[in-house]
């Protein structure tokens, strides 16, 4: 299998021999200029444009990957700190309001090259089969346009190449993974012995993090963090699973350029190309096709941006659909307290899941559910808790001096896709002079009802392992949706394939096409979907003519 | 320094005795070690506070995390890293709509401070007592009015504790009171699961002193 894997995506040979970034392929990157017109430019390079222009490098595609951000070298820029790693979250301004204001950066929201797979846990799920038609099925959320044997094989291409760790997955359509499970510490057992004591089902993982060397990527040292950026290069992201590769086929990264427009061709409705700030300057792209894949808040935005006499509300939103049915996962997370010491801090994060309550349940009042995983909060975040929970002052301060011997299991429960809940564009400006996003949420009953029958299931499962404390706080984590894939132009804004209805050579392939969010992370999903995109593209009328194609293939790959 | 003296509030003694998760430095990378010492060694000086807002920033630091001795050795500079972050426009990335931006918000919200400790005590914030302090706290964290001083006074507590609690926990010190080992690249940890510990961890010398059932107890 791993010489399946290295003839699609050799990356993981592409790192030094120690498993660092080379910064050979970085300086002999190939740099196109603005007049240059490439076949695609991508604006973002996080899970689904990295795997997009991965894919079609390739194929001989001249792609350059625009990101706002650095282009990180995890051995130099990344710590093993909390309050340290601030850097890897987007914390430009965006407002939050609505009713159940979610809060953005780094519970969120990556910036850089790698996007928010760098501070991910590291949790890589599949989305069930009932996910593709909740509305059919359930009367609640949406049905996409394409279903899960669609996505099937390329969850399978990316369950290899990330690799992911776990135990044989008994939810959803069953499958096993490339890697076997990873040992557990302190707060995986406590899961596991709880979940066996109140009769719920657990499994170990599924996780993005090598067990056992994965080409020049090193095993997994334990050292927690995982949502700091992993410095040991063991836990996937893009950075190291899919832009070496890309890199070595003559795509071109260009990082600290912030794309504020997309720029149609008013006579031929054809995108043009991209604006963008770097070092100050205002530039322009020129590209045949775009792909935009700046995540739920940032992919609205610049489409929102990118208003013009034929879009007066912004690009692709003829039908008032650009920004809305943005999703959050509710992620109360619940904390037990043992006499033992845990010291959660150590091992991954993401040890443990149980998916057992992720499909409707017909005896229960709500539809569709939760899944259940070790979260294992740092300080810094741990103390948020806490305060949370009211306390103060030296109250405080003794509640925390107790860290030690607390577990924590975090829920992620499906909410619906509203129309309501949605990007627009603020009064307020970034320094570019861009509107910053506000982004607007309120939950629905449905979403509460989760919440409550999620808490009480992890308070059980934490109660039966033995703690005599509970407590808990809710939180929201992931973003997906804001410009959902759909049949029909009134119902979304791209089509299956990630092509929007508006402009012919306008795709988008990030988390903001997905019409629902399952209870599972979603940076698996993206992945899937946008390499999925990429072979329709590789298909399809807008790949350039076979003979330019070789061309443009370096001699070194 | 010696982590082991550290006491939390309302303590007699260490939790963790004898614990310095400083004595691993030697063993982090070099990335990391250069920005967890620099919070100990090389703290910038006041650029965004003005003195009255410093004043009273420093107050309501410590009253959040009880830090009530103002001669204390190990007292941690939350006002030094709240204000570097200000200064730097290190922000959280969002801030409520119905909220200014960070760096006018600590600004209003000072000042709000102030205005009520004149109200009710006839002098700034930082000249009332700890337990004045207190009692103005308490009435902002309790409130259920719709606005404190133009802000809603639920979201005016949640950016002064999170400010407060990113500033404290990403001290060394405040590590030392909790038993966190903190960094563990490019060493790993090798004893992980339920009452393991490395060979440099020390165990809580009060394992059953559990907060919530002490309180409620």
């Amino acid at each position: 299998m791993t010489i399946a894997v290295r003839e699609r995506n050799e990356s993981a040979w592409l790192l030094t021999p120690r498993g660092g970034v080379d910064h050979r392929l970085r300086d002999d990157m190939r740099r196109f200029d603005d007049d240059d017109e490439v076949d695609l430019v991508v604006v973002g390079a996080g899970a689904g444009g990295s795997a997009l222009t991965q894919r079609l490098a390739r194929k001989g595609w001249r792609v350059v990957a625009l990101d706002a951000g650095p282009f990180w070298d995890p051995e130099q820029d990344w710590v093993s700190d909390e309050a340290g790693s601030h850097q890897l979250y987007w914390t430009e301004p965006r407002q939050i309001g609505g009713s159940d204001p979610v809060p953005l950066g780094s519970n969120n929201s990556g910036r850089g090259v790698g996007g928010s797979m760098v501070h991910y846990a590291g949790y890589t799920p599949r989305f069930h089969p009932s996910d593709f038609s909740t509305f059919s099925t359930d009367g609640v959320g949406a049905d996409w346009p394409i279903a899960y044997e669609d996505l099937k094989p390329y969850y399978e291409q990316m369950e290899a190449e990330l690799p992911v760790a776990g135990q044989t997955w008994p939810w959803g359509d069953p499958h096993g993974y490339p890697y076997t499970p990873h040992p557990v510490g302190g707060n995986g057992e406590l899961f596991l012995r709880g979940a066996e004591r109140a009769g719920i089902e657990a499994r170990v993982g599924p996780v993005a993090i090598t067990n056992g060397r994965f080409g020049n990527r090193p095993h997994c040292i334990y050292r927690g963090f995982c949502l700091q950026g992993c410095k040991v290069n063991a836990k996937a992201s893009p950075l190291i699973t899919h832009l070496p590769d890309a890199l070595a086929h003559g795509a071109e990264i260009r990082a600290d350029s912030m794309v504020t427009r997309v720029e149609v061709d008013e006579r031929t409705g054809r995108a043009t190309g991209v604006h963008y700030v770097r070092d100050g300057r205002q530039r322009f792209q020129r590209a045949r096709a775009v792909a935009i894949a700046g995540y739920s808040i940032e992919t609205p935005r610049l489409l929102l941006n990118s208003a013009s006499d034929r879009f007066p509300n912004g690009l692709c939103n003829d039908f008032d659909l650009v920004g809305r049915y943005l999703m959050v996962q509710g992620a109360p997370q619940t904390g037990g307290r043992f006499d033992a010491e845990v010291r959660m801090y150590k091992a991954p994060p993401p040890e443990v899941s149980t998916e057992e309550f992720y499909e409707t349940d017909p005896s229960k009042p709500y539809k569709r559910g939760f899944s259940i995983q070790t979260v294992s909060p740092l300080p810094i975040t741990w103390a948020e808790h806490i305060m949370a929970q009211g306390h103060w002052g030296a109250d405080f301060r003794n509640y925390m001096s107790d860290y030690v011997h607390w577990a924590c299991l975090g829920a992620l429960c499906e909410f619906l896709p509203q129309p309501g809940n949605r990007v627009t564009l603020a009064d307020e400006k970034d320094r570019n002079g861009m509107p910053v996003a506000h982004f607007s949420y309120s939950q629905c009953e449905n979403d509460r009802q989760l919440v409550k029958a999620a808490t009480a299931v992890m308070e059980r499962i934490l109660k039966a392992a033995g703690a005599d404390e509970v407590v808990t706080i809710d939180r929201y984590a992931h973003l997906v949706g804001g410009a959902r894939m759909a049949n029909r132009p009134e119902d979304g804004v791209v089509d299956g394939e990630c092509r929007s209805f508006a402009v012919p050579n306008l795709f988008i392939t990030d988390g903001s096409v997905l019409p629902t969010q399952g209870s599972a992370n979603p940076a698996l999903t993206i992945m899937a979907v946008a390499t999925r995109a990429a072979d329709r593209l590789i298909a399809g009328p807008d790949a350039p003519r076979r003979e330019d194609a070789a061309a443009s293939v370096p001699a070194r790959a | 320094m010696n982590g082991g003296e550290r006491v939390p509030p309302g303590d007699v003694a260490p939790r963790f005795p004898g614990f310095d998760v400083l004595d691993q430095a030697d063993h982090w990378d070099d990335a990391t070690r250069s920005v967890v010492l620099s919070r100990v060694h090389a703290l910038p000086p006041i650029r965004f506070f003005t003195p009255e807002e410093e004043a009273a920033a420093t107050c309501l630091l410590d009253r959040l995390m009880g830090q009530d001795d103002d001669l204390d050795p190990h007292r941690i500079q939350l006002v030094r890293m709240v204000d570097g972050r200000l200064a730097e426009r290190e922000t959280d990335g969002w801030h409520y709509d119905s909220m200014p931006q960070d760096d006018q918000a600590w600004r209003d919200s000072l000042a709000g401070l102030d205005a009520d400790a004149r109200d009710r005590y006839g002098r700034s914030f930082a000249e009332c007592g700890l337990e004045q302090q207190r009692e103005l706290l308490s009435a902002i964290h309790g409130s259920d009015q719709e606005r404190w001083h133009g802000m809603p006074p639920k979201q005016v507590w949640s950016l002064w504790t999170r400010y407060a609690a990113t500033a404290f926990y990403s001290h060394p010190e405040a590590w030392n009171e909790i038993g966190f080992s903190g960094p563990a690249y490019p060493r790993g940890y090798k004893n992980r699961g339920v009452d393991k510990r490395e060979p440099y961890e020390v165990p809580d010398a009060r394992p059953s002193d559990d907060p919530v059932r002490g309180r409620r107890g």
